[in-house]
């Protein structure tokens, strides 16, 4: 574009919260005096219909061809005002956003003259870097119709339900040997007849079945590349060890030597190095856990059906995805050792032990006995792990835990009318539909509530027996309670790989660890990064609903994406100066999302940029040792002018 | 028609970019068919004087190598410019400094002291140091020029129309500049002569050897391992600043299996050559851990020296700024 910039700026109020502290007339005026500007308007929402109008207006009356817009952040209405640029005849990326609400308004409210002289600079900024804006094409690419589920939990198999349902096929990968997540282990669910895994069951008899379904279990994500609509994804499977022919006869478990705690029943009991996760669990085949197998090939011998396999090696899978749902769910908070005589005092369970352990199919067959003895006395206490109750607490409420909590306390006085039950709460949160009749219900059947400021002490005593001292906040005493049984409510934590799987799949993070939506409450299934969906508790704690929601919620975002034959990504990528590259290759290591190849072209050797995988992070303009890497709309000349404006008016 | 005419001179210079025009051979004798030298201190007798009485803007062309160090270099390149038409940066050291820009870390004070005091091969019980003015008889009095107080690239003295890089230039890059200003068909103001507009692995035989990605697990110097001279010696953990260097010498020293220095400096697009430099070669070494980088990055034992070896005086530091100086 060689013709003279014509520049227009228009200034926004925002109602007061630049006109509060901005003095709008004076930097219509400084503005005025810029080089190239031939148009300056000043309107109480440049955003609004009106707004946008005087825009168009100003673009036609003037022979504009670089628009300024000095509003809000350029997350907030960039795309807005590239639609006016559109709608005005100009290509959308001749706009340069100037922000002087957050980054100028908001933060200098104290002093009127600092935050419009900064005002003024941020302009002066911007209309230096308009004037050499090009114009760029949008980069458009087919969508590949497949989904990638990472998380076969209630979320993810809720996602994969809808989508498959929809005629797309899906990609449903499991960490564990078993789909169902923690909710599988869970004992029954409050209002219903069901039992955890029976949820799991009903979601599972809609999905596993289906053809547009596959499921990979034992399966990780390593490497993700490519972007929106066109994903390339590389997972692992670990080796079964156990086939297909599996018939659960049983006699494989009978031989093995091996005893490794019991994780699906929370570490009540022992399980086996070959062992079925639990019954009912899909797919419904035994596995080798080959982390604890000794391969002393016992199962193997044994074996009627030559099911077992334990030559089998892990596997790369290569899937291409127009989009990927994340539902990698969360773990239990697991207390530390000593942390309210957990794991000191067998009198001490968390409160999914005790669910375990009052489900018929536990090793006591429902029964609650400790050591044998049925406790008269229980504790419980609540938001263990949550609510900075103890220093290595998250700071965040776990929602699920007080529902939860009086659901099993209402189980035990149904079963066992004499035990007295105490709950030590910091605050009851029964939100869910229904669970504040269960907390009445609770104060119906003598189930004493008590509040607690301090975490309570559970003093385990030389005898075994525990007392759990604490300072009622409501009768404002000092409070001793004796206990056989104490509970702890935990909460929810981050699962302990999400770290690495965020940092594959490029999506960021709060500060407690759970992943981070685009827009809290306007967007809570959509990553920032594109084509990328959230569902259940990997966004923070749930309860089962809100994660069976969330699966369909994120699964009909990504629906959005994946009807669309053609998706766009911004041209906001690096590109080679065909002619002047010198194929030196420091650009290919160091592209963090492998969008640079060396080609060779009639003898000729040079980077190549693949502009649907770059996602324009610059990391190649910066290292690039002869500046012929090149970003749109981030030239060095563009920021060289825009330094210089910074610092010379 | 009247020949052209031709000045050369040398300012803080080793000398290399005489011998390198003489190193010419048998074409300096097309060259003096072609031009008029009208002032070669090192070669000729011709004194300033002679340089003073032509007509301003006389001179065809100045080639002038070395960076401006003394008092006397800053007047004699004035007056060259005065005299000349175009002048001509030839050299590493002209264009951005050189090997003897390195100095500019130091103060002129802490330079003077080092040689006439410290330097271990210095015996000087009396502590004498060469004065600018030296009464030898009654009558007679002695001038050295003095010391500036930093080195300067050429540009920063007086304006230069063209540059021709290298150090020294090699003769086929100071040929094609000769060719260039003869054709009379000039590049735009400021350009570089002689050279490519590519880096030097362009150029370089062992660019084909690369691997996809450029990474580095450990750095080397050249006496520290025998390099395999059938790869590329920046994946050997050498310090080869080829990616970031001008093209044009012919990958010389590459082909010796010694990896490049850096002498034929920045590309147009580079503002600052040893910032470019320590921006790549800092993003390829291969680990995740800061320390491990830290541990690899610090075997560079003199980062300026290598990253900045011809360029510190042209670049973004200058030098380092020394406060206590007057």
């Amino acid at each position: 574009m060689n013709e003279e910039p014509r520049i227009g700026v228009y200034i926004c109020h925002c109602g007061v919260n630049i006109a509060g502290s901005v003095n709008i007339k004076e930097v219509v005026e400084y503005v005025k005096n810029l080089p190239h500007v031939v148009e300056v308007r000043d309107y109480i929402f440049m955003c609004s219909a009106p707004g946008q109008e005087i825009i168009k207006e100003g673009v036609k009356k003037y022979n504009l061809n670089r628009i300024v817009v000095a509003a809000c952040s350029p997350t907030m209405h960039e795309h807005t005002f590239r639609n006016v640029l559109i709608e005005a005849g100009l290509n959308p990326y001749l706009l340069e956003i100037a922000n002087i609400r957050e980054h100028c308004s908001w933060v200098h409210s104290e002093s009127r003259e600092a935050a419009t002289w900064k005002a003024y600079t941020l302009i002066r900024v911007a209309v230096a870097k308009a004037s050499l804006l090009e114009p760029l094409k949008d980069i458009t690419f087919k969508v590949n119709k497949n989904v990638l589920i990472v998380g076969g939990g209630v979320a993810g198999l809720s996602a994969a339900r809808e989508l498959a349902l929809k005629g797309f096929k899906v990609y449903l990968i499991e960490r564990r040997p078993v789909l169902g997540g923690n909710t599988a282990r869970l004992g029954r669910i409050a209002h219903t007849e069901l039992k955890g895994k029976d949820v799991v069951g009903e979601l599972l008899k809609q999905v596993v079945d289906n053809p547009n379904i596959n499921i990979y279990v034992n399966t990780e994500i390593i490497d993700v590349s490519g972007s929106v609509g066109n994903f390339k994804i590389r997972v692992v499977r670990q080796p079964r060890h156990v086939n297909e022919k599996c018939n659960l006869c049983g006699e494989c478990v009978r031989v093995c030597p091996v005893e490794v705690s019991n994780e699906y029943e929370f570490g009540l009991t022992k399980r086996k190095a070959i062992y079925l996760p639990y019954l009912g669990a899909y797919p419904p085949l035994y596995v080798i856990d080959h982390e604890n197998c000794t391969r002393c090939l016992e199962c193997v011998k044994v074996c009627p059906r030559n099911a077992v396999n334990l030559a089998e090696k892990p596997e790369e899978i290569e899937l291409n995805v127009g989009a990927v749902i994340l539902a990698a769910g969360h773990e239990p908070y697991e207390p530390l050792i000593g942390e309210f005589g957990y794991g000191v005092s067998s009198r001490v369970l968390t409160l999914f032990q005790l669910e375990r352990m009052l489900d018929e199919e536990s090793p006591t067959k429902g029964e609650l006995k400790i050591n044998g003895i049925q406790p008269k006395s229980i504790v419980f206490i609540m938001c263990v792990g949550s609510l900075n109750i103890t220093p290595n607490a998250y700071p965040y409420c776990s929602r699920m835990c007080c529902s939860s909590t009086i659901k099993n306390a209402l189980v035990i006085k149904e079963r066992y009318p004499e035990t007295n039950i105490y709950i030590l709460h910091k605050d009851i949160r029964t939100y869910s539909r229904g669970d504040e009749q269960l907390y009445l219900r609770a104060g119906e059947r003598l189930i004493r509530f008590a509040r607690y400021r301090e975490a309570p002490n559970v003093l385990v005593n030389p005898d075994g027996s525990i007392d759990v001292r604490f300072f009622e906040e409501t009768i404002q005493e000092e409070v001793s309670i004796s206990a056989d049984l104490v509970v702890l409510s935990v909460g929810m934590k981050p699962p302990k790989d999400i770290d690495r799987i965020r940092t594959i799949v490029k999506v960021g993070c709060g500060p407690e660890g759970f992943l981070r939506e685009a827009h809290l409450k306007l967007r809570p299934v959509e990553a920032a990064t594109d084509g990328v969906y959230l569902a259940g508790t990997v966004t923070g704690p749930k309860n089962i609903v809100e994660a069976i929601d969330s699966g369909s919620a994120a699964a009909s975002k990504a629906l959005t994406l994946l009807v669309k034959e053609e998706a766009i990504v911004e041209p906001l990528v690096a590109v080679v100066d065909d002619e002047r590259c010198s194929a030196c290759s420091i650009c290919v290591g160091i592209c963090p999302y492998n969008a640079i190849r060396i080609k060779t072209y009639e003898d000729r050797r040079i980077a190549e940029v693949d502009p649907a995988v770059c996602k324009g992070c610059g990391a190649c303009v910066a290292s690039c040792p002869t500046g012929v890497m090149q970003q749109f709309g981030f030239k060095d000349a563009q920021l060289k002018s825009q330094v210089l404006a910074a610092l010379y008016k | 028609m009247e020949k052209p005419k031709i000045a050369l001179y040398w300012c803080a210079s080793c000398g290399g970019c005489e011998e390198a025009v003489v190193d010419l051979a048998d074409k300096i004798l097309d060259v003096v068919n072609l031009v008029d030298i009208v002032f070669w201190p090192v070669a000729m007798d011709y004194k300033i004087q002679d340089v003073e009485n032509l007509p301003d803007g006389s001179i065809t062309a100045s080639f002038i190598n070395g960076g401006v160090r003394l008092t006397e270099h800053e007047h004699v390149v004035k007056l060259l410019r005065r005299k000349s038409k175009l002048v001509i940066a030839y050299g590493a050291c002209s264009a951005w400094g050189g090997v003897p820009g390195l100095a500019n870390l130091y103060s002129r004070e802490e330079i003077l002291r080092y040689v006439y005091h410290e330097a271990p091969t210095v015996e000087n019980p009396d502590k004498t140091r060469p004065q600018l003015k030296t009464k030898v008889e009654e009558e007679i009095t002695l001038e050295l020029p003095d010391l500036l107080p930093r080195l300067l690239p050429l540009d920063l003295v007086v304006d230069v129309d063209y540059y021709v890089p290298g150090c020294p230039p090699t003769p086929d890059v100071t040929w094609k500049a000769i060719e260039t200003l003869l054709s009379g068909n000039l590049p735009p103001r400021g350009s570089v002569l002689g050279a490519s507009d590519k880096s030097l692995c362009y150029d370089c035989p062992l660019n084909e050897t690369k691997p996809d990605k450029v990474l580095i697990k450990d750095v080397k110097r050249p006496h520290e391992v025998l390099a395999d001279p059938s790869k590329c010696l920046l994946t050997q953990g050498l310090t080869c600043l080829g990616p970031v260097t001008r093209g044009g010498c012919g990958a010389l020293c590459i082909k010796a299996a010694m990896p490049c220095t850096g002498c034929f400096g920045p590309l147009d697009e580079v503002i600052d050559y040893g910032g470019k430099a320590i921006s790549y070669f800092a993003s390829i070494v291969d680990y995740a851990d800061e320390e491990e980088i830290k541990k690899v990055l610090g075997k560079i034992l003199d980062p300026m020296g290598v990253f900045y070896r011809y360029s510190l005086p042209a670049s973004r530091l200058r030098g380092k700024i020394i406060l206590a100086e007057r």
